[in-house]
């Protein structure tokens, strides 16, 4: 099994792909720190009305995390791609003669995933961190105030993992690497939003779908600040929407998984 | 017939591969039909059929690639997929193998080698082995042909495994590389490997393989030793009387018939037909072996099939499961 997820490492470690994506990890944390540290912090002070509200530790929250929806797209992609470019490239036959358990050959490319999530992870909070700590700062917030933040930021390891593994089932279940890029990133970007706000509109939706939708349940992972008043709907606890997120990943990564142990591969 | 006693294990010596009445249907297509034959341990084996026969579809079900309708392939009575470590025990490079543009040769080995727990060491021993150890740290992208084949041999070859499976692997190399991979495929089976290659044309690998399966329309036409293809050795003659020459021969103990304004000899002896003629006071115009046109051979073992529904003797137990027949011919 380990020498399995090391192939699979090595894999993504040696194309260009990594680095590309490591030095947009990066700068999406630290410019989106930035961009969220002035406008949330601006917001929470004067209390207007339509901005977003919320305690010090979900400023805080906010700040580090306010690119982590574009942080998450590129672990989608990364997902995608990890399985996508096996298809396309057509390099599937070899890891297979390599590692000819199909059950083993996934469990491999999962644990790679979210070894890779949470390293990405790692480069996206040295960005978020540091910028969004000076911002706070010079704004007269505190940049730690509570130990929730420290939550907030392991979660957003698992949130760009489970975001990763959801990429593996999308790349699976639509062996077109391309077609299966712009799908997820439609559905995640465009479909979900107007779908959630649209949802919003009526009661039962609002309270009851909404709040388990991807995107909604990582943002309640990450408790950031509210928005859009009263008639919003319910974010969950971070931990049912850890829950709901990974029940995403498992759901997606298992479909995919289930339809590789069946496939041909000619 | 290397007889092998039954009790001792073949730990060593190359393993034995066994297929048995392996079916695969493509929806309604059957494009390997109840095909049986094995390959001997230590042997070169050709696996010969015109494009669609079904070589790539039977050997990607021996590799556990393509999961079979019906029947079994296995080596040394694994199926691949239930073997520890496969690929220390099979090397194998099937045609359309390919590689990520963006990754190196090099690195293509090392994540395969990971997989296996393989170092670093082994991979560059092998590309050095299959020529190409300063081109294959470039990017796969721009690999010609016949890089692309040493790699995928290099590739097969990274486990020192007992059994080679090559499929096309003479496909796009320029005669040179063919001439290479004659050698190479001998090299490794003097060190007691079993291989099996796969190929389209019976002449590219006529030199190289001491047995041959050959199947048309995913059906087994014949299995055999090489050389039984080859039948008796014949020796073409010229000279001026063409019937003394034949009677000289015939107190040699050599019977030979007319063909045209030659002689064919039954004897692959040169020089006995040289001397014959020489003592007869014979002039010799030439004197050559004949070769069996393997090619015309192939083309009607293979042609034959199609013309001839499911009546040829070569096909062992068909039966009447489809009526699925290739539709050129
Ligand atoms: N995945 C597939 N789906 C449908 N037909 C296939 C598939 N793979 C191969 N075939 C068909 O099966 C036949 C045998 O193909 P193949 O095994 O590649 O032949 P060969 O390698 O001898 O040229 C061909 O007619 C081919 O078109
Ligand atoms: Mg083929």
């Amino acid at each position: 099994m380990i020498p399995a997820i090391k192939a699979e490492l090595r894999k993504f470690f040696t194309t260009r792909l990594w680095w590309g994506m490591a030095i947009a990890m990066l700068v999406i944390g630290a410019g989106l720190a930035v961009a969220f540290g002035y406008f949330v912090t601006a917001g929470a002070e004067s209390g207007a009305e339509g901005v977003p509200t919320g305690t010090a530790e979900q400023v805080a929250n906010s700040v580090y995390t306010g690119g982590l929806s574009f942080g998450y797209l590129l672990t989608l992609v990364i997902g995608i791609m990890q399985i996508g470019s096996e298809y396309r490239h057509k390099t599937i036959t070899s890891t297979l003669l390599a590692v000819p358990r199909r059950g083993q050959m996934m469990v491999a490319k999962v644990v790679a995933l979210l070894v890779i999530g949470a390293i990405y992870g790692l480069i996206f909070l040295v960005g978020s961190v540091a910028a969004g700590a000076l911002v706070l700062n010079a704004q007269g917030y505190s940049p730690f105030p509570s130990g929730g933040v420290f939550r907030t930021l392991a979660l957003s390891l698992l949130v760009l993992g489970l975001w990763a593994l959801i990429g593996l089932g999308v790349g699976i279940l639509i062996p077109n690497q391309v077609a299966a890029l712009l799908i997820a990133v439609a559905v995640a970007w465009i479909v979900e939003p107007i779908g959630g706000v649209l949802l919003s509109l009526w009661d039962f939706g609002r309270d009851h779908i909404v709040p388990y939708l991807p995107s909604a349940a990582t943002q309640a992972m990450v408790n950031g600040v509210q928005q859009g008043g009263p008639d919003a709907a319910q974010p969950l606890s971070w931990w049912a929407g850890a829950l709901v997120l990974a029940a995403y990943a498992a759901v997606l990564a298992g479909l995919g998984a289930w339809r590789t142990m069946r496939a041909d591969i000619s | 017939m290397t007889a092998t006693t039954t009790t001792t294990d073949r730990t060593g010596a190359g393993a034995r591969i066994e297929v048995r009445d392996l079916t695969k249907r493509f929806g309604s297509f059957t494009a390997v039909d109840q095909l049986s034959f094995s390959v001997e341990p230590g042997r070169i084996t050709g696996f010969l059929g015109p494009n669609g026969a079904g070589k790539t579809t039977t050997l990607r079900m021996l590799l556990g690639l393509i999961r079979p309708t019906g029947g079994s392939a296995t080596i040394e009575g694994q199926r691949y997929q239930d073997i520890a470590s496969p690929m220390r025990m099979v090397g194998s490079a099937l045609e359309a193998t390919n590689f990520h543009p963006g990754r190196t040769g090099r690195d293509h080995l090392r994540v395969l080698a990971a997989a296996t727990g393989i170092g670093d060491a082994r991979v560059d021993e092998m590309l050095e082995l299959v020529g190409i150890p300063a081109a294959a740290r470039k990017r796969a992208g721009g690999y010609s042909m016949g890089m692309r084949q040493r790699l995928g041999l290099a590739a097969a070859l990274l486990g020192d495994p007992k059994v080679l499976i090559l499929d096309e692997p003479a496909n796009g190399l320029d005669p040179e590389g063919i001439r290479w991979l004659r050698g190479f495929l001998r090299h490794l089976s003097r060190q007691g490997k079993t291989i099996l290659v796969s190929s389209h044309m019976l002449q590219e690998v006529e030199q190289t393989v001491d047995d041959v399966v050959i199947i048309n329309n995913g059906r087994l036409v014949k299995q055999g030793r090489m050389s039984e293809l080859h039948g008796d050795a014949k020796t073409i003659v010229r000279t001026t009387d063409l019937d003394a020459l034949a009677g000289a021969l015939r107190v040699a103990d050599v019977t030979s018939e007319t063909q045209d304004d030659a002689l064919v000899a039954a004897t692959d002896d040169l020089r006995l037909i040289g001397d014959v003629a020489l003592r007869a006071g014979l002039p010799v115009y030439e004197l050559r072996a004949a070769t069996t046109d393997l090619e015309a051979l192939f083309f009607q073992l293979t042609e034959g099939t199609n013309r001839n529904l499911g009546d040829e003797s070569a096909a062992p137990e068909r039966d009447a499961i489809t009526g699925q027949e290739g539709a050129n011919g």
